[in-house]
């Protein structure tokens, strides 16, 4: 409730002038709508009795006739307004949602922004943030203009007709259709979320049956894991229906509440104009008013039944919001390199070790190595040896077990990241890139690189006739770079890399998916490119340790140094 | 562009309307429900009106007001119920149709051959999931409110000519308009909801593209300068969005203001009319104050179905959408496996795989021509080791999937101990192969599970030694919860090697007769090739005949013999 509660806070502060202007139209319309139809009621009601009385001369006819066609074009303006006005409203604080949230994301530690490469995590979090647009929309707007809405026309009929039909109106429609809110409010959550979670199974599992048709063929699996996927899709029907059933219940319970309340009016107003506590119009006036309040109940159906989803999103959603202080990482575990002159490296590991919380076994263990500037030093050894991961313990994106790394001599722990990244950069195993041009691309990690620059480290990575190919710097990358070939990108993204000038280079298989020539040619343009920079390469292939100064073996689990 | 959609529209229209044919008389009985319920509803508009005339004239009314009264509440409380049933039939219909779209599209797909050009697996996963969703709106909405829209204004009409046939025209004046501006203004909105979904669909795509390359932006130091770049694409997006969603507004305005002017109209003619005022319309008599209050009541309902229709008009653009991509996907050239995939005994004896003249026409429609092979499958001592060597795009991964009955020959035949390979055969010989793609895919489940997928249960015991066997154990250890750890998109990664390296030690867990190996030293370093190369030779040293498809030269020496293919073309 809270962090849906602050969300609502944060969307209403931000655009409170439009939503609220938003709210007093939706009053306007749904006030318009009971008007016109009590006052056509009244109108017609006393006009037939005025006819009956042969008084038709003497009623005015033209102020009520004058009110309906005014009500009925004034509804239809002020909807427009409403619309408008709420959805651009909506809309705007949805990309202000989206805008925290991203900002959010990127001060969260490394370790944990890195489960949100997987789509599922990515997926949820955009359902979430769906979620949520409706929250003013479909929630708080239709709440407060149903409640304002009522509130007028009950005194409207107490003063009009009389103060029991009132009573009448609120005692018959109020407690029904509470009940019925309270029903979605309190029960539709669980199978909402079950249906959620058997979605997500579904589409996980086409995935592994699409993507594993080989393998499941071959194991035979492959009608096992069909009924596998259509499992889940039942499973998600049954929570579905439901849900439905819910739905339909409190639709049910809405629309009795509309006719008891209707049939109560009725006799009510038959005995107060018998009994001349009112008039036979005004008895009219307030069934027909009635007729309309239905559509002030009705919207808000849909607001309660996400409300569920609204609250579990916001939960999620809500501490990805909240700030973290920036570029401070937990103290590592001291030692005594503090004193340990690095002799001039710009780059220095000191008896560095790392295990994956919960592994039994570590994957680097006392690893202690140091670079100098302008030197290339290539880490080789079997997959999985760690070579990854001490790029990434150098880069600061995870923290070491024991032992640190030290930068430029100044060690990492406590370093402002925008210091650390300005020094040091480094090309993971997997780079994503972002739709836009190529130049845009390369801008991305050197704002101010010209033209020019950026065809230079395009050749220098032996991707300028393929940009030139494509209609140069200017043509347009699709969604996360797509339309370049795997090589294509990664050269791309080595390229946005050097860009920088980093005096420090990691890089991680660099060459995977070039040719031997292209590979060779890259790598002999890179050290030109940066003649100062120190160089470390995990590398898996024969190129890479040509141009190393010194290649480093390292074995899995074992203690290795070089110095 | 209006060509080519009038020519796609008949496939889609019939494809739209296959969907609902398994559930028609469900949906039948839905639409009818509803249409009762209105109808109930003027039966209670008339008990209102006889109630309300009777009070203003102070007599009694054509029944007790004590029966007006019950009757009211019946007929409310059995139209409550018949809303209910009617929305119940109609979720199952859609719940129904959907579920066999499922289930077809889904058959369909997983019998694709891999080499039928890949169908991208996130593209058929969103059709099945989200896409197909689509349709539920279309059968619980649009359906019925069509059925509606063809009986309900009809009856009105004729009702208000009965009464009065100045009421009749002003509802048939106004009305005929609605449909109208509907298909102006419909058209318009319809493609403006498009767009606007589009929009939305392209915001959540700016984010999630900046959230998959958050590593990325922070290593570039690019965070300020990414979040403002999504403020700027945020801010156009919502201009756009709202220049197209003022025309759908708009769209809706108009049939309301119609729908507002035929009431107020009616209501002011109903006035006039009974206070004499106006004399003409009604036949003889006078218009009574009962018939009036029951036209001021008809009148909303007679433009309410033409507005449902018109509030669901997008949800049947959307279902035309879906049935259109279903319609494309039905008509590409199915390329299929041989056989369904499923489980069976491995062909009992051994024998020769023999391929005699085989071709294959690529998707891309060239014909790639294969050698003739023979090999001994299933027999005493080791196996044979066979390398199929040649330039990229000659073949060697068509030759593997044709050998596993993944893909079937254009020309000629493969045949496995005298019997052909062929929808009755292929799972069976299946079940004797041992596959190691380029890039195994693994399932999101636990590492266990997946290496386990193609072992009989009283081999499972042998796990651990074929991963000793693969040199894959140490990799096992260092997963935080060894065997059992989940692994796949949502679990713990493992590197290309370390995948390569445990789906040997699966191969060698599924003691297969004959083993296909698919570039098994591709973009590995030396030492795990190696690895991944003495692990081929054990199991063929095991007895299994070993296939591998390789650039690898080092690979190919340590095979008995090599196989060059694409000299022919």
């Amino acid at each position: 409730m809270r962090p849906l509660w602050k969300i609502v806070r944060s969307i209403w502060a931000r655009e409170w002038w439009s939503l609220t202007r938003g709210t007093l139209l939706a009053v306007a319309v749904l006030l318009a709508g009971v008007g016109l139809l009590g006052l056509s009621g009244w109108f017609i009601t006393a006009a037939g009795i005025a006819g009956l009385a042969g008084l038709g001369i003497a009623f005015d006819v033209f102020r009520p006739s004058a009110g309906v066609r005014f009500l009925a074009l004034g509804r239809t303006v002020a909807r427009y307004g409403e619309r408008m006005l709420t959805h651009d409203a909506t809309l705007r604080s949805l990309a202000a949602l989206r805008v925290e949230l991203l900002k959010g994301m990127l001060r969260l530690p490394h370790e944990k922004t890195a489960a949100f490469r997987a789509s599922v995590q990515l997926n949820r979090l955009t359902s979430d943030v769906d979620a949520l647009d409706g929250v003013a929309l479909r929630l708080v707007i239709p709440l407060l203009a149903a409640g304002i809405t009522l509130t007028v026309t009950l005194v409207t009929i107490r003063y009009l007709v009389h103060g029991w039909m009132s009573l009448a109106v609120l005692a018959g429609l109020v407690p029904l259709t509470l009940a019925a809110l309270l029903l979605l409010l309190l029960r539709s959550r669980k199978p909402a979320r079950r249906a959620h979670t058997a979605q997500n199974a579904f589409r996980m599992r086409v995935i592994d049956l699409l993507r594993g048709r080989t393998e499941l063929a071959i194991a035979g699996r492959l009608q096992a894991q069909c009924e596998h996927v259509l499992d889940a899709d039942r499973r998600s029907r049954i929570a579905l229906a439901e849900a439905d059933r819910l739905e339909r219940n409190s639709g049910l319970l809405i629309s009795l509440a509309e006719t008891v309340t209707g049939g109560a009016v009725l006799a009510l107003g038959i005995f107060l104009a018998q009994s001349g506590m009112t008039g036979a119009a005004f008895a009219a006036l307030a069934f027909f008013a009635v007729l309309a309040l239905g559509e002030t109940v009705m919207p808000l159906r849909r607001g309660f039944t996400e409300f569920g989803k609204m609250v579990d999103a916001a939960r999620r959603v809500a501490p990805m919001l909240q700030e973290v202080p920036e570029g401070v990482r937990p103290a590592e575990t001291p030692v005594a390199a503090a004193t340990v002159d690095s002799g001039g490296a710009v780059l220095s590991f000191r008896d560095v070790g790392f295990t994956h919380r919960g592994a039994g076994r570590p994957v680097v263990e006392h690893f202690s190595l140091d670079v100098k500037a302008g030197e290339t030093v290539a880490l080789t050894g079997p997959s999985g040896c760690g070579k990854s991961t001490l790029l990434a313990l150098a880069a600061g994106i995870m923290q070491p077990s024991h032992g640190g790394v030290r930068v430029g001599g100044e060690a990492l722990t406590g370093m402002p990241e925008a210091r650390l990244r300005q020094k040091l950069g480094l090309l993971p195993q997997r780079s994503a890139l972002l739709s836009g041009s190529v130049l845009d691309a390369l801008r991305l990690g050197a704002p101010q690189a010209s033209e020019e620059e950026a065809w230079d480290v395009l050749a220098v990575v032996r991707l300028d006739e393929a940009i030139r190919a494509r209609g140069g710097l200017s043509s347009l990358l699709g969604e996360s770079g797509s339309g370049l070939s795997g090589g294509e990108s990664r050269r791309l993204a080595l390229a946005r890399l050097l860009l920088r000038h980093p005096q420090i280079l990691l890089l991680d298989e660099p060459t995977e998916g070039l040719d031997r020539a292209t590979a060779q040619a890259a790598l002999v343009g890179i050290r030109h490119y940066l003649p100062q920079a120190a160089i470390l390469i995990a590398s898996h292939r024969k190129a890479e340790q040509d141009v190393a100064g010194r290649i480093i073996r390292i074995s899995p689990k074992t203690s290795r140094s070089g110095t | 562009m209006a060509a080519a959609e009038e020519k796609e529209k008949p496939a889609t229209r019939a494809r739209l309307d296959a969907i609902t044919v398994p559930v028609s008389s469900q949906l039948r009985s839905a639409g009818l429900l509803s249409v009762l319920a209105a109808l109930l509803w003027y039966g209670q508009a008339a008990l209102v009106a006889d109630v309300f005339s009777a009070l203003a004239a102070e007599r009694p009314g054509l029944v007790p007001s004590w029966i007006a009264i019950s009757a009211f509440l019946l007929l409310g409380a059995v139209r409550a119920l018949t809303g209910w049933r009617a929305g119940q039939l109609g979720f199952e219909a859609a719940q129904g149709a959907m579920a066999a779209e499922r289930e077809k599209l889904i058959a369909r797909e997983s019998l694709r051959s891999p080499l039928s050009g890949a169908s991208a697996s996130a593209e058929v996963a969103s059709l099945a999931a989200e896409k197909i969703a689509a349709l539920g709106p279309y059968i619980t909405r649009y359906r019925p409110a069509m059925l509606r829209t063809r009986i309900l204004p009809v009856v009105i009409v004729a009702i208000a000519f009965s009464i009065s046939w100045v009421a009749g025209v002003i509802l048939l004046v106004t009305g005929p308009l609605i449909p109208v501006f509907m298909i102006l203004v419909g058209l318009a909105a319809r493609e403006a909801s498009e767009r606007q979904m589009q929009e939305v669909g392209t915001l959540n795509t700016l984010l999630t593209e900046r959230l998959r390359a958050m590593t990325d932006i922070r290593l570039l130091d690019a965070s300020q300068r990414t979040v403002e770049g999504l403020a700027q694409g945020a801010e156009a997006l919502r201009a756009k969005t709202m220049a197209v969603l003022r025309i759908a507004f708009l769209s809706s305005t108009v049939l309301e203001l119609f729908s507002a002017i035929g009431v107020a109209l009616m209501a002011v003619y109903v006035g006039f009319a009974l206070l004499g005022e106006i004399s003409f319309g009604a036949y003889g008599t006078p218009l009574t104050l009962f018939e009036g209050i029951f036209l001021l009541l008809l009148a909303p309902e007679f433009y309410q179905p033409i507005r449902d229709l018109a509030a669901a008009w997008h949800d049947k653009a959307a279902a035309q959408a879906v049935a259109g991509e279903l319609a494309a996907a039905e008509a590409a050239p199915a390329r299929t496996i041989a056989g369904t995939g499923g489980t069976s005994a491995q062909l009992a004896q051994p024998g020769r795989l023999i391929t005699r003249g085989v071709r294959y026409r690529t998707p891309a429609g060239g014909e790639l021509h294969f050698p003739d092979l023979g090999i001994a499958i299933g027999g005493k001592g080791p196996g044979e080791k066979i390398a199929i060597v040649g330039d990229s795009g000659a073949g060697k991964s068509t030759l593997l999937a044709l050998l596993a009955g993944l893909a079937r020959p254009s020309a000629g035949a493969v045949e496995i101990a005298g019997r052909p390979l062929d929808d009755d055969t292929a799972d069976a010989w299946r079940a004797g192969i041992a596959w190691i793609g380029q890039t195994p895919h693994f399932l999101n489940a636990s590492l266990r599970a997946n290496l386990l997928q193609g072992v009989q249960e009283e081999d499972a015991a042998d796990l651990d030694h074929a991963l000793e066997l693969a040199a894959a154990g140490g990799i096992v250890s260092r997963l935080p919860r060894g065997l059992l750890t989940r692994i796949g998109e949502t679990g713990h990664g493992v590197s290309g090697g370390e995948a390569r390296r445990l789906t040997i030690a699966a191969a060698i867990a599924a003691k297969p007769k004959l083993v296909l190996a698919d570039e098994p030293t591709a973009d590995l370093d030396e030492e795990t090739a190696e690895l991944v190369t003495a692990g081929l030779i054990e199991m063929a040293e095991g007895g299994a005949a070993v296939i591998v498809a390789t650039h690898d030269m080092a690979l190919a020496e340590k095979m008995d013999r090599r196989i060059v293919i694409g000299d022919v073309r």
